[in-house]
């Protein structure tokens, strides 16, 4: 990429993600059901493990399930979803003439969506974390850290290759999202460590990266007792690994359907 | 005057009978019916086996308990309220932002209550399906001791048309707020389920909430409703599980869920209201809010 | 040089599905050929359905076509898309795209930075443009509270924020009042005319805007290029021809009037209470015996005028069809 492309490209994320926070502030009703209401959802969670006697560790599982889902909520719904709303609205075809490449777009809504979401997040977890009484045994900051982030990038990265399905597709793939949501919520161990769902079904289930991520998070968060998946560094590079992969095919897969969508003249159909 | 009070009615049903068809295409036009089943499956099924794994992995491997029974029953019954709400709310932004119909819905006799009805009523069947699938997945798998003959069918169905009128009622609450709120998210009501999923009591017995929550739990129809369908499902034993609500006899949890229901049926009439006149005042009946 | 646009043998096939599992084909593009030199302001007049908007969505790399090829300043669209995005930029008319939640100001400079126009050079020319569409005193407007004019207004003025070297226009008048065309009209003109080496592709179904805009038009029907020239030059094309327009009452049918020799083409259009006829003869000795055949009839002529060659009349005669009727038909 040229300079002055990568110049053209960062004013566009910035664009783009700029127009996301300048929405989520000029109209607030969204903290109150963003971030409170989900506080309370996630609250169910604990309730069910205190209903158990489950040991107190679990408190801190679900507390950042519930953070950690604020995101998977922003790739699939704020990110990939949304490029079949601005479909919809005739906004797609503007910006696939413009110079910038439809991952470029993408990013931009993905991190002007993070404003909103890491208030969820973050507001999940310090306020479950206070009112539950959370205790944090935090090993290696550093680790976590690199697991989180390249958590969300590989998680990104599976949400730009969703989002190609929105190139060609309308109703259907919105519906796929939909579906996605609940089996998601299960397979990455959201509320409950994933080893639970048995080895080789949580080795299936590391290929969404909130699997990996949550459970190394977890892991140095709270010390793996007895119930982590993979040792945090292994989890570390799968997530590096998952990460490269995704964002690749995502760049090949937006390019493979708009092509696709050109040819079968579904680029700018409406009310599919 | 007794003409004019038919024809209303007809009417009325009429426009409730084509907001429902739509509601319907729109629901189910994008798939062919076996991917449509598929689709209803997985989503519960996934639902309640969250909840599943929670509990083995406590209990280590050691389901069919009374305490588990009441959860997976509560939470089966709950697809109803994410599905109504969503069904009902949605069609505000959807109508409004998507197909731009919602001002030309307004500029139409139909009462708009019945039209946002007839577009939840998609949901609300697809969400019976999927209830119907999670109880028998639980019943057939889980060991959740779930029989057919031993259902109380009339309570059953007396619990359901009160706790679903409540639902509704919520659903148009939430209607009213999606009329004056722009479209954040996709998931308002989702994340309302989820606040009532906490407060009512749906996955754990409401003894367990502080006393804040549980004041506001028991003011709330579905705490009621969906305690009603446990006993309706398992019977009157399950009604120990939980202090709060086992002082209630069965007859007179249905009496309080009618109550509740219907004080929450006339504040939802008030809010939605409200929002309408204030989304006219202001001219948000045909506004695009996206970003 | 290369040709700003150059089209060659361009088709493009769509299915439409009729019912269940039944398709049909439809031609929107059959094998055309166009060329649009550096600097042209170049319309393509045509009734709706006629194909305007697939070609302008093929050249604006939206689409891709079944067969043929298309260039955009030297550079094929199917092969290297994103280059030809760097030049280009697009406008519809009758779009109203756009997040509700920004303000116009904000809108137009997202725009302006998905092409990487630099911050201070972005503020000057939204500045501009606010001011040429007549929207300055709403730049700082949410869109959710612009009325539809408005917003098309600054959708025009998207199209030309990048600064574009060529600017696809499709009917970017349409739904625009009177005062916001003839507006819009003078902006593409002078900004043809202001800024060398710019190439503007306007298509329209509005006869007068090709023709007061256009430095060559071509005429489009049900995807195929009838007729392409100077406004001049085709209209030279019906010169020696008569053209009368007739107002007729009581008029049920004009059968027959067709097969009067010398009677070239004939236009009926109902209005309220009577209909509008537009003959285009071979010589006036014709008009007589055509008079005489209307009044024969019963009906009555309320006006009559012998009208100079438009570019309608030009469509007349190629297609046989009023583009008005044609287009309130389709």
């Amino acid at each position: 990429m040229s300079a002055s492309g990568l110049v053209m490209n960062l004013r566009a994320i910035w664009a783009r993600a700029y127009v996301r926070v300048v929405g989520a502030n000029r109209e607030l009703s969204w903290l109150f059901f963003d971030t409170f209401l989900p506080l309370l959802g996630t609250s169910a969670y604990v309730f069910i493990y205190k209903a158990m006697k489950a040991p107190p560790e679990f408190t801190g599982f679900v507390i950042l399930g519930g953070a950690m889902t604020a995101y998977w909520l922003n790739v699939l719904w704020n990110m990939a979803s949304q490029f079949y709303w601005e479909k919809e609205q005739g906004q797609l075809q503007l910006f696939l003439i413009s110079p910038t490449s439809p991952m470029v777009i993408l990013l931009g809504m993905a991190l002007g969506g993070m404003f909103m979401t890491t208030i969820r997040a973050g507001s999940i977890l310090i306020l479950g974390s206070l009112i539950f009484r959370v205790q944090f045994t935090v090993q290696q900051p550093l680790l976590l850290a690199l697991l989180f982030f390249l958590a969300l990038a590989a998680l990104y990265g599976l949400g730009m290759l969703f989002a190609s399905l929105f190139m060609l597709y309308g109703r259907e793939a919105w519906h796929l999202s939909n579906l996605l949501q609940e089996p998601v919520y299960l397979l990455s161990g959201l509320y409950f460590p994933v080893r639970g769902l048995g080895f080789w079904v949580a080795a299936a289930a590391s290929v969404i990266p909130l699997t990996l991520g949550l459970d190394g998070i977890r892991q140095l968060a709270f010390g793996g007792a007895g119930w982590g998946f993979l040792a945090p560094e292994y989890e570390l590079a799968l997530l590096a690994f998952l990460s490269i992969v995704f964002i690749y095919f995502a760049r090949r897969a937006l390019r493979f359907m708009e092509e696709l969508a050109k040819r079968e003249g579904r680029l700018t159909l409406r009310w599919q | 005057m007794a003409v004019s009070v038919s024809r209303r009615v007809r009417e009325g049903f009429g426009a409730f009978r084509t907001a429902t068809r739509l509601g319907w295409q729109i629901e189910s036009n994008w798939a062919d019916p076996l991917v449509f089943a598929i689709y209803s499956i997985i989503k519960p099924v996934a639902a309640s086996l969250i909840l599943v794994f929670m509990y083995l992995v406590i209990t280590r491997g050691k389901a069919g308990t009374e305490l588990f029974a009441y959860i997976y029953v509560g939470n089966a019954f709950y697809i109803f309220v994410g599905g109504v709400l969503f069904g009902i709310s949605w069609a505000i932004i959807d109508d409004r932002e998507h197909y731009e119909m919602l001002k030309y819905i307004y500029l139409s006799p139909i009462r708009i209550y019945i039209y946002l009805l007839g577009r939840g009523m998609a949901r609300l069947f697809i969400s019976a399906i999927s209830v119907a699938i999670a109880l028998s997945f639980g019943a057939l798998l889980l060991k959740v001791p779930l029989r057919i003959t031993a259902i109380d069918y009339p309570y059953l169905f007396a619990g359901l048309i009160l706790g679903l009128g409540g639902v509704i009622a919520l659903g148009i609450i939430l209607a009213g707020v999606c009329l004056i709120t722009a479209r954040h998210s996709w998931g308002i009501s989702e994340s309302v389920a989820g606040a009532f999923y906490l407060l009512c009591g749906v996955v754990f017995p409401l003894d367990v909430l502080p006393r804040w929550a549980q004041a506001i739990g028991v003011v709330l129809p579905p705490t009621y409703w969906i305690e009603a369908m446990r006993r309706a499902a398992l019977g009157e034993e399950v009604a120990g599980v939980s202090q709060v609500l086992g002082r209630f006899s069965n007859s007179s949890l249905l009496l309080v869920l009618l109550g509740t229901t219907a004080g929450l049926m006339f504040i939802s009439h008030l809010f939605f209201r409200a929002a309408e006149g204030r989304a006219r005042r202001r001219g948000l009946i045909d506004q695009r809010t996206d970003y | 040089m290369h040709p700003a646009i150059e089209v060659v043998k361009l088709k493009r096939l769509f299915r439409k599905k009729q019912a269940r599992r039944s398709w049909r084909t439809v031609v929107a593009l059959e094998e055309i050929d166009l060329e649009i030199q550096e600097g042209e302001l170049f319309g393509v007049l045509g009734p709706n359905g006629a194909g305007k908007t697939t070609l302008i969505k093929i050249l604006a790399t939206l689409l891709l076509p079944t067969s043929g090829q298309a260039f955009v300043d030297g550079i094929d669209v199917v092969k290297d898309p994103r280059a030809v995005r760097r030049r280009i930029n697009m406008v519809s008319g009758g779009e109203h795209s756009g997040y509700g939640i920004l303000t116009v100001r904000e809108t137009l400079w997202m725009f302006s930075q998905f092409y990487g126009v630099p911050g201070k050079v972005a503020r000057e020319r939204i500045n501009e443009l606010l001011r040429v569409v007549g929207l300055e005193e709403e730049a700082n407007t949410r869109i959710s509270r612009l009325s539809t004019g408005m917003r098309q207004k600054m959708n025009f003025a998207r199209g030309f924020v990048s600064d574009p070297k060529i600017v696809f226009l499709d009917e970017p008048t349409l739904g625009l009042d009177v005062g916001a065309a003839r507006d819009a009209r003078n902006f593409i003109k002078s900004w043809v005319k202001d800024r060398p080496g710019k190439t503007v592709l306007l298509t329209t179904h509005y006869m007068t805007e090709a023709e007061e805009l256009c430095d060559r038009v071509a005429i489009i029907d049900r995807g195929k290029i009838l007729a392409c020239d100077t406004p001049e030059n085709l209209k030279r094309r019906v010169k020696k021809d008569s053209i009368f327009h007739l107002e007729v009452a009581g008029l049920d049918s004009w059968e027959g009037l067709h097969e009067i020799a010398g009677v070239k083409q004939l236009v009926s259009t109902p209005r309220d209470g009577f209909t509008e006829l537009k003959f285009i003869l071979d010589h006036e000795d014709v008009l007589p015996q055509l008079l005489g055949k209307i009044t024969e009839r019963g009906s009555r002529v309320l006006y009559m005028r012998k009208t100079e060659p438009t570019l309608e009349d030009v469509f007349i005669e190629l297609v046989g069809r009023s583009l008005e009727v044609d287009t309130a038909e389709r």
